[in-house]
């Protein structure tokens, strides 16, 4: 089996996606499954890129989608990646397609926020003639940012949850309902991820000597 | 009153562009004045995630392009118009590429909204949004995921959203007649 998997984040191997993304791909590698990582952001830049990405796409197996919930939805350059392997698919009319799956974290506390954009995948697979194998959604993304070890627990949770996925995944399985519950398990309670979340853009702002208060409104009348 | 319709049909599009027409006419019929921004047309990079726009440059993205007007018409109106292919439910990449630009119109800090967490507001008020999707053919499933997507969007900025979907319409008279519609459903008054 060849896996694709497809960062969506601008910020590409910096990302808490490919964070995600590389711990599925090494679960993959452990059965056997050949992987090959890309970056959305960064293919689409160019027409060369963008040619050699929507070949992988066509050449996979597998492939997963790895993003940030952007504004309720997927990444702009993820949105255009879809409706260029869509327009090709339908170009070509190849029948079948690979295995569609998802890893997607959002900054709020709450991973059903990433619904829709999950729903916009299951939509794309549909049209694509592929098998929608189902998402991996977890909410206070903001948390994943040092990697795994500095989570509450070493991100047990996360890392079995992934690891459960990627076995099934391996063997042309689904996203097992168990590791999508252990996924969008909270790591901490909301009130003590949006006290140090609301503390932290303060942090931020004088790490960049913002000149500016937090609150200003530049297009304000 | 003022609106704001972004069209984020892409090149090629032959249903957007009838919708937005629709909806241009029935706002002016209420006396509104609308601004139209093709998005195709203008110069916007991608988010890059750098949250400088929160934390470098509050309220404004650190990259200069012609999203920044766009952003300021925004502030500006009383009505906001997403017009754009329903793309599996979700928007054209075109709308989505200004929408992922528009975070800095929000406060980053947290807070409740309808039982779940969402961005403080930066401004005193913002546009109602108003979702006018195209669609060449029946799809029940893309379309309930695009209202939803909507409704969500209205969250964001703390507020109902109202939304539409046209299908296979390419009769501007029908365009109008579903907008007047989605207008009257909005509470947008004649």
């Amino acid at each position: 089996m060849n896996a694709l998997i497809l960062t969506g984040s601008p910020k590409g191997r910096d990302s808490s996606s490919f964070l995600l993304g590389s711990r599925l791909g090494e679960a993959l590698r452990n059965h056997g499954v050949t992987v090959r990582d890309e970056f959305a952001h960064q293919a689409l830049r160019t027409e060369e890129g963008t040619r050699r990405l929507l070949d992988a796409v066509d050449a996979s197996d597998l492939l997963v989608l790895a993003f940030p919930l952007y504004v309720d939805s997927l990444p702009a350059p993820l949105t255009r990646l879809l409706e260029l392997a869509a327009e090709r698919r339908t170009a070509s009319a190849s029948p079948g397609g690979p295995l569609l799956a998802v890893l997607v974290q959002c900054g709020f506390p709450e991973a059903h926020q990433c619904d829709t954009a999950v729903g916009i995948c299951r939509l794309f697979a549909g049209r694509m003639g592929m098998r929608w194998a189902g998402a991996l959604a977890m909410g206070m993304g903001g948390q994943l940012g040092g990697g795994f070890r500095k989570l509450p627990g070493g991100g047990r949770n996360i890392l079995e949850a992934i690891d459960r996925t990627g076995e099934s995944l391996a063997t042309g399985g689904d996203v097992p309902g168990e590791a999508m519950a252990l996924f969008s398990r909270p790591l901490v309670p909301r009130w003590l991820y949006t006290l140090f979340g609301n503390l932290g853009w303060r942090v931020q702002m004088r790490k960049n000597k913002a000149r500016r208060p937090l609150a200003y409104r530049p297009y304000a009348k | 009153m003022k609106a704001l319709i972004l069209d984020g049909s892409p090149e090629g599009d032959s249903l957007t562009p009838v919708a937005v027409l629709g909806m241009h006419s029935a706002l002016a019929g209420r006396g509104t004045d609308v601004e139209l921004v093709k998005l195709r047309e203008l110069d916007i990079a991608p988010c890059t995630g750098c949250f400088g726009c929160w934390t470098r440059t509050p309220g404004e993205c650190v990259f200069p392009d012609e999203s920044r007007d766009v952003l300021r018409s925004y502030i500006a109106s009383d009505i906001v118009v997403y017009a754009t292919p329903v793309t599996f439910g979700g928007y054209s990449s075109q709308l989505k590429k200004l929408l992922d630009r528009f975070i800095p119109v929000l406060d980053p800090r947290f807070t409740v909204v309808g039982g779940e967490v969402h961005h403080r507001l930066r401004y005193r008020r913002y546009p109602m949004t108003i979702g006018l999707g195209t669609l060449s053919a029946p799809d029940p499933d893309a379309e309930r995921l695009f209202l939803a997507l909507v409704a969500r969007n209205g969250l964001n900025v703390h507020q109902s959203a109202e939304a539409a979907v046209l299908v296979g319409e390419t009769d501007p008279l029908s365009a109008r007649s579903l907008a007047e519609r989605l207008l009257d459903r909005a509470g947008i008054a004649p």
